[in-house]
């Protein structure tokens, strides 16, 4: 505790006696690059599949580059923000944000892109495919409101529920239920982790459900799932987040850097603007952390051990 | 923390009185200083004032002198107003109205620093609950005074070894008041206040807070110290008893005022009041009361025989003197005789008939 | 004698209670009558009108924005706010480095040392164990996060928490205008102090430490004050007649005399920050809560317990020392042993076990030595939802009761709640903050009721409302019972003290595991939680309350030949009313806390929209709903206290 006090009293001596300007959207974490080590930080979105690329990731930053690798949890808006002020060094996999890209990108130049991820998303509304097949009908959201008796909850009152996930995510779904005047009511589950748990358990009886989900996942290998038709997205059909009447586009999912890092980042700047893998790929690391209960470390270890041929061009020479 | 403030020089001759207090006035309450203002707000009695005023005058008007080397006791029954007294004498309490001066200096009209040095080598006190600092050893409670005053280490604490066995308290000086009985504690209360050898010691009910038989022994304390020291004394307690036994002069207090100020022998022997009388009623008399009180002229055939008692012997004293020899006693003063009394004369102090000569 | 003092208390009380209760009802029915046609003219419809709403979005989105555009230029960022974050991260960084290099020997040493010089052998065994244990659970470093961030949290607590407190105890004038910001402080859930440092830190560590500072800060200042204020009157008049100085007098009396306040206000500032650095992981504290935090996305309830155990143990290590120092201090034995040569034995025993570690290789908590708790664990809570999840035969499965308490309880509660006109509901706070307050605490609960309406919120407050009288209730019934048989008898007290200890300091996040395992998501574990971290206090004060009935009255009901149930009806119950209230009181402000973290478990309601906040960006919601939640626990907080203020005055 003596210790803590000196050093404490030390630090904020110097702070104001070196008197200068401090710019906080310049500082790093304290926790790192700790003792020498040379740290990368990794933003873990909430989602398996983002999950999947930053477990790789920190495999082979620690066993074939020698890097420690911190990772926070953080929603990925706020992540813009960290990135931008180098407390986290990368986001391996963004769903789209054009205003943070506009002004963390473009204006202010403190975050840079680093390429695709080379996975493809797509969000949109999905209903269990035994039920598309007792009601073909169904896959077109014109004759949504006929059905919306089927999706009946407690929670949703007497419209339909449309299931979502983690608040966090990128969603116009309030939006689309009022502009396309469906009877319906989205009830958010709180996270991925419990959507999941919702789906499986209707899915086990056979129950009806319609949900906010999105490709890739590797739920669907377990639940098989049909994608309910929106109005098609053009360009631009979704700019006013108040009146988007349309479906979702299909993303290519983009890596970002901090700007410093993908400068003076060395080796693991590098691997990190490399890495590039397959929907396939990821949903099979998704799915032993996700479905089998591995830990990311067990299970990026047994992608790694069986994909050399992949991840071996990664590697800065 | 060195105040080695000189005090300036006073015109202390032998009797300019220690304290000498004049019409002091202690309101509590709204808008004080208009009630000794206002001759009909100052005769109100206590009740009425208080309903319209919303104030209570805990001390009305009060004049008295402390001699030098005198136990002064202040006496009455609680919210008579003494222990508010006692703390105006230092302005603890800051009075109300009217003159304090110590050694002849104006207590009234001193600044911080003057007061400081006055509270510091001038005047300490004794209070009812010790008012001991419990985290402090009682070494270093009894040097804590002096620790105040900027005494360095090493010489208070000397000073306050040699205060602790002053009050016979050795062997316990590395104890916390926490461990101490109650007797123990007020004799550190006693020993912290004589560390700082001031001129006047105060006490506020002292031995209240203790069981009868340590009451007694620390009675005795105090009468030791002041023997052996001199030292001026103003004693505060709601105990006759006491009052009578330590005190060289009583004020009586009641309602704010002083209703008699007296020798313990005028105040048992003259009460000047119902009030006073139905408080000292149950006194032996024979205890207080000294042979003057039943003294006549001696008889030509008295002069030579007779057992001798002195003239300040009590009355009891007189008795036992006269029943050994059964005879009347002569009261000597230096070889002369300034009179003889008898058992007729004793028997009527002793009864309260006998004529109020003394008062 | 002591019957006449049993029977007058028993009769006299409903009567004193009625006169003045019936003459407020009276008037509010009167302020009614004329009110309610108004209101219903002019909206007829139940719910509060739209043209009371105040639409804060835009300002506060735009003073956001402002916040991001400018942070990089600003002077007040570059020249004030800027450098109170460099501190921050200077320092936890600095903190961050010395126990990584102390290494875990260095580390474990160290504190063990520490725990003994101050608390005991006992204590320091405990404390060693406790960190080789977190070490052993794979979660050193993250730990060593947490400490290195609660370190600076606690000592910018305790620095402006003491200086706050030192400045209400020597002015009555800040005194007066400090204790209620800091009593209201103390009401409110740890969730709403997270928008505001975010909107100006971002996210982050020095966000966190200033959301702890903030959040721990209060408990200190409010202690030092009453420390200060409570020290022994008479003792500070001998030190005045001593001639002391106000300088002397402060540093020689006051303060010493307050230290087991000042003390205790440390023991409380350390919890809260521990509560509240555990929290701060969602606005990037990292460490451990973070590790939680990550976990319950995935509703990995392994992964979850292995960086909560940590956090108990930390709690219940940090609590006992400190306590322990606390009692040591404030024993007045006069035991006071060589310091310095203590200190160098510590610092040396430090760096000899840094070093031996260092020369060995082992600086870093050694990969083979941790045990992977997760998967058996989740291999046991996949056996439950399994076999006890859902269709256990006659009881039923865990997720069907969380099914039925919310069809059955929470839903009815909201539908009721939200049937009632607005008016109405604002006329029930009235009526129950005045009746058991003053008409100044029934105004302060209604505008702070009506205030949630305004922001536009009406109908979540209602929800997290409703999830919180449903929690409070089932709090109340299980408080009371267990209490009342603690205070019955010895043995049940006996073994429920060292359950009820431990359960009181753990931080509130930890609860959210175990009922995501057996609820899974939605309002029920919410509630369940909110339970489970309630009960203690509230068993704890009913049981003490009913210990502490005069003894005399129930010795005078007993020899009346009164039996065991007419004692706790006749004369317990009512001589500890107050000790009842104030456990509902602390039921109620508790139960709201940890419903509000429920919205990371699917709560919904107020805290959803505080969790959407944050994760989104989007601030203004973040913000408007975290107002609300103040609004809320002011509005709950006056409802149900009863004496505070005319204790707060002869205090």
């Amino acid at each position: 505790m003596r210790r803590t006090t000196l050093t404490a009293a030390v630090a904020v001596l110097a702070l104001t006696t070196g008197c200068g300007a401090a710019d906080m959207t310049r500082q790093a974490s304290p926790f790192a690059n700790a003792r020498g080590a040379r740290t990368v930080t990794l933003a873990v979105p909430s989602w398996v599949g983002a999950q999947a690329n930053v477990a790789v990731a920190q495999y082979l930053l620690e066993h074939e580059l020698d890097y420690r690798v911190d990772t926070i949890q953080i929603d990925e808006v706020p992540a813009w923000d960290a990135l931008s002020q180098g407390r986290i060094d990368a986001l391996l996999e963004d769903w789209g944000h054009p205003e943070q890209e506009q002004l963390y990108v473009r204006e202010k130049k403190t975050v840079a892109r680093a390429g695709g991820l080379g996975v493809t998303g797509h969000i949109g509304w999905f209903v269990p495919t035994y039920l598309a097949r007792q009601h073909p009908d169904i896959t077109d959201w014109k004759n949504l409101n006929k059905y919306a008796s089927l999706f009946r909850t407690a929670e949703s009152g007497g419209k339909g529920q449309l299931m979502d996930g983690s608040p966090s995510y990128i969603t116009n779904d309030k939006a689309l239920v009022k502009n396309l005047k469906l009877d319906y009511q989205v009830v958010f589950a709180g996270s991925e982790a419990a959507q999941i748990t919702q789906i499986r358990q209707s899915a086990k009886k056979k129950k009806p459900f319609l949900t906010y989900w999105y490709e890739p996942q590797w739920l669907f290998k377990k639940v098989p799932m049909t994608e309910v038709k929106l109005p098609p997205y053009k360009k631009g059909c979704d700019a006013d987040a108040a009146k988007v009447a349309c479906a979702y586009p299909h993303t290519p999912l983009q890596k970002y850097l901090n700007a410093d890092f993908a400068r003076n980042g060395g080796r693991a700047a590098r691997f990190l603007k490399n890495f590039r893998w397959t929907t396939e790929d990821q949903n099979e690391v998704a799915l032993l952390i996700a479905d089998r209960k591995l830990t990311p470390e067990q299970a990026a270890k047994k992608w790694v051990d069986s994909h050399p041929s992949v991840w071996k061009k990664w590697l800065p020479r | 923390m060195t105040e080695t403030l000189q005090p300036p020089a006073r015109q202390t001759t032998a009797d300019t009185p220690v304290f000498a207090v004049q019409g002091l006035w202690k309101v509590f309450g709204p808008r004080p200083e208009r009630i000794p203002a206002d001759p009909e707000l100052a005769a109100l009695p206590p009740a009425e004032l208080r309903e319209r005023t919303g104030c209570t005058a805990a001390v009305r008007d009060v004049s008295f002198d402390v001699r030098k080397g005198e136990v002064f006791v202040v006496m009455g029954l609680s919210g008579s107003g003494k222990s508010t007294l006692v703390r105006c004498l230092t302005r603890l309490v800051e009075p109300t109205a009217g003159a304090i001066a110590i050694d002849g200096e104006d207590v009234r009209a001193m600044d911080r620093a003057r007061l400081r040095a006055l509270r510091r080598h001038r005047a300490a006190m004794v209070f009812q609950h010790f008012g001991l600092l419990p985290h402090r050893t009682v070494l270093d409670n009894v040097a804590y005074g002096l620790e105040i005053q900027g005494v360095g280490k090493a010489r208070r604490r000397e000073k306050a070894a040699e205060m602790v066995a002053k009050v016979g308290l050795e062997g316990m000086e590395h104890r916390r008041p926490g461990q101490l009985s109650g007797g123990q504690r007020q004799r550190v209360g006693l020993a912290r206040a004589l560390a700082v050898d001031p001129e006047v010691l105060l006490f506020d009910e002292p031995f209240s807070a203790l069981d009868p038989l340590i009451r007694r022994d620390m009675q005795e304390e105090v009468i030791r110290l002041h023997r052996e020291e001199g030292r001026t004394m103003v004693f505060i307690t709601h105990d006759l008893q006491e009052a009578l036994k330590l005190g060289d002069r009583i004020a009586l207090m009641r309602d704010g005022r002083i209703v008699q100020l007296g020798t313990p022998e005028e105040i048992v022997g003259s009460p000047a009041d119902d009030y006073v009388r139905a408080f000292v009623r149950d006194v032996p008399r024979e205890q207080v009361l000294t042979v003057r009180t039943a003294m006549r002229p001696a008889a030509a055939d008295e002069a030579g025989t007779g057992p001798a008692v002195r003239p300040d012997a009590t009355v009891a004293e007189a008795i036992e003197a006269v029943a050994r020899a059964g005879a009347p006693a002569r009261v000597m003063d230096q070889g002369r005789c300034l009179g003889v009394v008898d058992s007729d004369a004793l028997l009527e102090v002793v009864a309260g008939t006998a004529p109020r000569e003394a008062a | 004698m002591a019957t006449i003092t049993v029977f007058p208390s028993r009769l006299q009380l409903p009567g004193a209670l009625r006169r003045p209760a019936v003459a407020k009802l009276a008037v509010l029915a009167v302020a009614a009558a004329v009110l309610v046609p108004l209101l219903n003219s002019r909206w007829t419809n139940g719910t509060w009108p739209h043209e009371l709403t105040v639409s804060l979005t835009r300002p506060l989105t735009a003073a956001s924005d402002w916040v991001i555009d400018n942070r990089d230029s600003n002077p007040l960022f570059l020249y004030f706010l800027g450098h109170v974050s460099n501190a921050v991260v200077l320092s936890v960084r600095a903190v961050y480095l010395t126990l990584l290099a102390a290494g875990w020997a260095g580390v474990t040493a160290a504190t063990a040392l520490v725990a003994w010089r101050v608390a005991g052998a006992r204590l320091a065994l405990g404390t060693a164990a406790a960190l080789l244990a977190c070490g052993l659970l794979g979660m050193w470093v993250p730990t060593m996060q947490t400490l290195a961030l609660m370190a600076v949290a606690v000592l910018a607590s305790v620095s402006v928490g003491f200086l706050l407190g030192l400045a209400a105890g020597l002015s009555d004038r800040l005194d007066r205008v400090l204790r209620p910001v800091l009593d209201t402080m103390q009401i409110l859930p740890a969730f709403a102090y997270l928008l505001p440092v975010v909107l100006v830190f971002g996210i982050g560590v020095p966000a966190a430490v200033l959301a702890t500072v903030v959040y721990a800060a209060p408990p200190m200042a409010r202690l030092t004050a009453l420390g200060l204020r409570g020290a022994d009157r008479e003792v500070l008049e001998a030190v005045d007649s001593l001639g002391a100085t106000a300088r002397q007098r402060l540093l020689t009396a006051r303060l010493p005399l307050a230290r087991k306040d000042l003390l205790l206000g440390v023991n409380q500032t350390i919890m809260m920050a521990l509560s509240m650095a555990v929290i701060a992981s969602v606005i990037g504290a990292g460490g451990l809560g973070d590790r939680v935090y990550q976990a319950l996305a995935s509703v990995d309830v392994g992964a979850a317990l292995a960086a909560g155990i940590p956090i108990v143990l930390l709690a219940v290590v940090l609590d006992r020392v400190t306590c322990a120092a606390g009692e040591r201090l404030g024993a007045d034995d006069g035991r006071r042993t060589a310091g310095w040569a203590y200190v160098a034995l510590a610092a040396a025993a430090t760096v000899a076990a840094a070093l031996a570690a260092r020369l060995a290789g082992r600086l870093d908590w050694p990969d083979a030595w941790t045990v992977n708790i997760a998967g058996p664990v989740n291999h046991a809570v996949d056996w439950m939802t399994a076999h006890l999840y859902s269709g256990v035969p006659y009881v039923g499965g865990t997720a069907d009761w969380a099914g039925r308490f919310t069809s059955w309880v929470l839903d009815p509660v909201r539908s009721a709640l939200l049937w009632l006109p607005w008016w109405s509901v604002l006329l029930i706070v009235a009526a129950l903050a005045w009746l058991i307050g003053t008409w100044r605490t029934a105004l302060t609960a209604v505008l702070a009721m009506a205030a949630t309406g305004v922001l536009g919120l009406w109908k979540p407050s209602l929800d997290t409302l409703s999830q919180v009288l449903a929690a409070v209730a089932v709090t109340l019934v299980a408080g009371f019972a267990v209490g009342i048989a603690a205070a019955r008898s010895a043995r049940v007290d006996r073994l429920l003290r060292p359950v009820l200890d431990v359960f009181q300091t753990m931080p509130q996040f930890v609860y959210l595991i175990p009922v995501v395992a057996l609820f899974g998501v939605g309002r029920a574990p919410a509630v369940a939680a909110a339970i489970v971290y309630a009960l203690p206090a509230v068993i704890r004060i009913t049981a003490q309350g009913l210990r502490q009935v005069d003894a005399a009255a129930l010795e005078a009901a007993r020899s009346l030949g009164a039996t065991g149930g007419q004692q706790l009806r006749q004369v317990q119950l009512p001589l500890a009313r107050e000790a009842l209230l104030l456990a509902v009181n602390q039921g109620v402000v508790l139960v709201l806390a940890v419903v509000i973290i429920g919205g990371l478990v699917g709560g919904g309601a107020l805290g959803y929209d505080v969790v959407f906040g944050l994760a989104q960006g989007d601030l203004a919601t973040g913000l408007v709903a975290g107002v609300a939640i103040v609004c809320l626990g002011l509005m709950l907080d006056r409802v149900t206290q009863p004496t505070r203020r005319r204790a707060g005055k002869g205090a």
